[in-house]
């Protein structure tokens, strides 16, 4: 008898202790700290121009500036608008022209006002030695409105002209690593 | 002595298997609930009545390989380093899951010396979803350290069922040897939600000899999500919470998505002492006909980025070079929400143990009455299972059962399982007169802090079980 007293007592307590059972040692309030923070490799914008591309298809003439426009528009997507943090771009051109240019990125608002650009110079090359040139412009937290104030990407290219024989490719290859905070 | 060599054998084989379930109400033949684990337990009672919504209220949640613990600890206010962390170590085997099950109405009665026959209703819910590891790292990382590395989309799938189950079961005994028992199912789905059989990658690899720097590849992307019971309330903004109660009440009663089921089992003695039981439950299948959307997400699309066409043209329009991309990505990578009816199974769990009984059994001197011996000891192995999306949850019991007195008993268990290798539970059950309370939990050893716990699970419930005196 004393052994089944004793037996119901463990029990008791067991279920004391399942009925008194706790969380502790947690903060909850800490889900309001978690942040995702993917970081994004994305290609952006590539080309390749040959010495035809800077000829003007009616007048035959030589252009020694030519550009394109690309709309980015995922940039004014609300991830972006909201969760992006900085955006490091990177830029590489592969010239085998033996003349210089000078590249011009620029970044558009939607209105078309200029956000801001990123200018560098490519070097000469030529088709047995591809000069690679390569720019990382990045876009911390102090410019970041600027790219989520743009909509569009303007690509500039100039001549610098000499005497050489102009002839060759530029291929031009153009990525973001875009860092968010969800 | 054979059959304890037989089930010390059995013990040593099935130690290292893993599992999941309601081990400390199976083959309590006191208990009118092992019925509802096996349509085939012994009982020893000749009639049962539970106190509507109280006569079986079970709990449970688990989590493998993570604690709440794990991700909030108040000593270190690094939670997001805890949360990567977390995610790196984590599996897409790893899963998560909550289960809930309210009786509404228990009812059994004897018909006759062979045959008992049980009723009721319960109400289920059932969320069950594997760790979807590659796509966590995706959403937590990005892909730049994982360049070359396919993010897989087969590690999504999740299953989540709301439902009342109207039940009807028979208890045979066949002769002194064996009882069998079927239970047949009739379900009323409120809602179901299920993702199961995804597939497709998203790598981004590096680009060697192209133009870009990388290609971007979605391949054979399927990714299908199927919904019951939602869209009309999703729909539906003007209801008021008392059509919406109304609603969700005739869904429960028959009035939404139904299905059909059985449950199955067997109970042998092998000797006086030593008995093998083996039962399935919920061997049944939804229709989920009426409220359903499907969203489908499919295709495969490759890109290296926005190639212009060099140069513009003066005095023309900028080609839309982004808007042809998005048509592209659009025509190639495709989303569609259906109307189509599915069909889904209910998720199968098998119990099957062996026990031996030993110690003094109970044996009223009473010549007219034909009990069988009983014994106040009973030592078992219980191997549970259930099936999942992507193969079955097993988990093992080692189980001591007690009998204080005729009325009083507990049962100690131990179990293995996907959570733990540390689950120690305890049920015990008393019956005052003809009335019955019983408690169960297992996991003893988290409850001092459920934060540090993969899995918890308790039922209780009260019932009136009448017996032969």
């Amino acid at each position: 008898m004393k052994k089944n007293a004793a037996l119901f007592h463990i029990i008791t307590l067991c279920c004391g202790v399942f009925l008194t059972g706790c969380v502790k040692d947690v903060d909850f309030g800490q889900a309001n700290d978690i942040v995702l923070s993917p970081d994004i490799q994305s290609n952006l914008v590539l080309y390749t121009v040959g010495e035809a591309d800077f000829v003007d298809p009616v007048t035959k003439d030589i252009h020694t500036v030519i550009r394109d426009t690309v709309r980015l528009e995922f940039l004014d997507d609300d991830y972006i608008q909201n969760d992006l943090n900085s955006v490091e771009f990177y830029f590489r051109n592969i010239n085998t022209f033996p003349q210089a240019f000078v590249s011009r990125v620029h970044f558009l608002s939607a209105s078309g006002r200029k956000q801001f650009s990123i200018n560098y110079p490519i070097s000469p090359g030529s088709s047995d030695n591809p000069v690679s040139t390569e720019r990382i412009e990045v876009m911390g937290a102090d410019r970041i409105e600027q790219v989520k104030n743009s909509i569009t990407m303007v690509v500039e290219l100039e001549v610098q002209t000499n005497e050489e024989a102009f002839t060759g490719d530029l291929e031009f290859a153009s990525k973001g690593l875009f860092k968010f905070e969800f | 002595m054979r059959g304890l060599i037989f089930f010390f054998f059995f013990s040593s084989i099935q130690l290292s298997l893993f599992s999941q379930n309601k081990p400390l109400l199976y083959n309590v033949d006191g208990l009118p609930q092992t019925l509802m684990s096996n349509p085939g337990a012994e009982i020893s009672f000749r009639g049962h009545f539970g106190i509507p919504f109280l006569s079986q209220v079970h709990l449970s949640a688990g989590s493998t390989g993570v604690t709440a613990f794990d991700i909030f600890d108040d000593s270190n206010p690094n939670v997001n380093l805890r949360v990567r962390n977390a995610i790196r170590k984590l599996t897409h085997r790893d899963y998560f899951s909550v289960n809930e099950q309210l009786e509404i109405l228990s009812i059994g009665w004897r018909l006759n010396r062979q045959n008992y026959l049980s009723a009721g209703v319960y109400q289920e819910t059932d969320v069950f979803a594997y760790f979807p590891k590659d796509l966590a790292i995706l959403a937590n990382e990005g892909n730049t350290n994982y360049i070359n590395q396919p993010f897989d989309f087969s590690q999504a799938a999740f299953t989540a069922e709301v439902l009342t189950v109207y039940h009807l079961g028979l208890n045979y005994k066949f002769n002194s040897k064996l009882t069998v028992g079927a239970r047949a199912k009739l379900y009323s789905g409120i809602f179901n939600v299920e993702s199961t059989n995804n597939q497709g990658t998203f790598t981004t690899t590096l680009n060697e000899g192209g133009n870009g720097f990388y290609r971007q590849t979605a391949s054979e992307i399927d990714i299908v999500v199927n919904t019951s019971g939602f869209a009309s309330l999703r729909d539906e903004e003007d209801n008021t919470v008392d059509q919406a109660a109304a609603d969700l009440l005739k869904r429960s009663m028959l009035g939404g998505n139904l299905g059909v089921g059985l449950d199955l089992g067997a109970t042998y003695k092998v000797n006086e002492q030593f008995i093998v039981t083996g039962a399935v439950q919920d061997i049944g299948i939804m229709f989920q006909r009426t409220d359903v959307e499907n969203y489908r997400y499919y295709g495969s699309y490759e890109t290296e980025g926005i190639e212009p066409l060099f140069p513009e043209q003066e005095n023309t329009e900028a080609i839309p070079y982004w808007d042809i991309f998005e048509d592209e990505v659009d025509a190639n990578l495709q989303d569609e929400t259906l109307e189509d009816p599915y069909v889904t199974w209910r998720p199968v769990k098998f119990n099957t143990t062996m026990e031996f009984g030993f110690g003094r059994a109970f044996l009223p001197c009473n010549y007219r009455l034909v009990k069988e011996a009983r014994y106040m000891n009973a030592a078992g192995l219980l191997l549970s299972g259930v099936n999942r999306p992507k193969g079955i949850a097993l988990s093992m019991t080692a189980y001591y059962d007690k009998l204080i007195t005729e009325k009083f008993g507990f049962r100690a268990a131990y179990t293995i399982d996907d959570y733990s290798f540390t689950n120690v539970g305890l049920m015990a059950h008393r019956t005052f007169g003809s009335f019955n309370i019983y408690l169960a939990a297992n996991n003893l050893l988290g409850f001092p802090n459920f934060a540090k716990a993969n899995s918890t699970s308790l039922q209780f419930g009260m019932q009136f079980i009448f017996k032969d005196n």
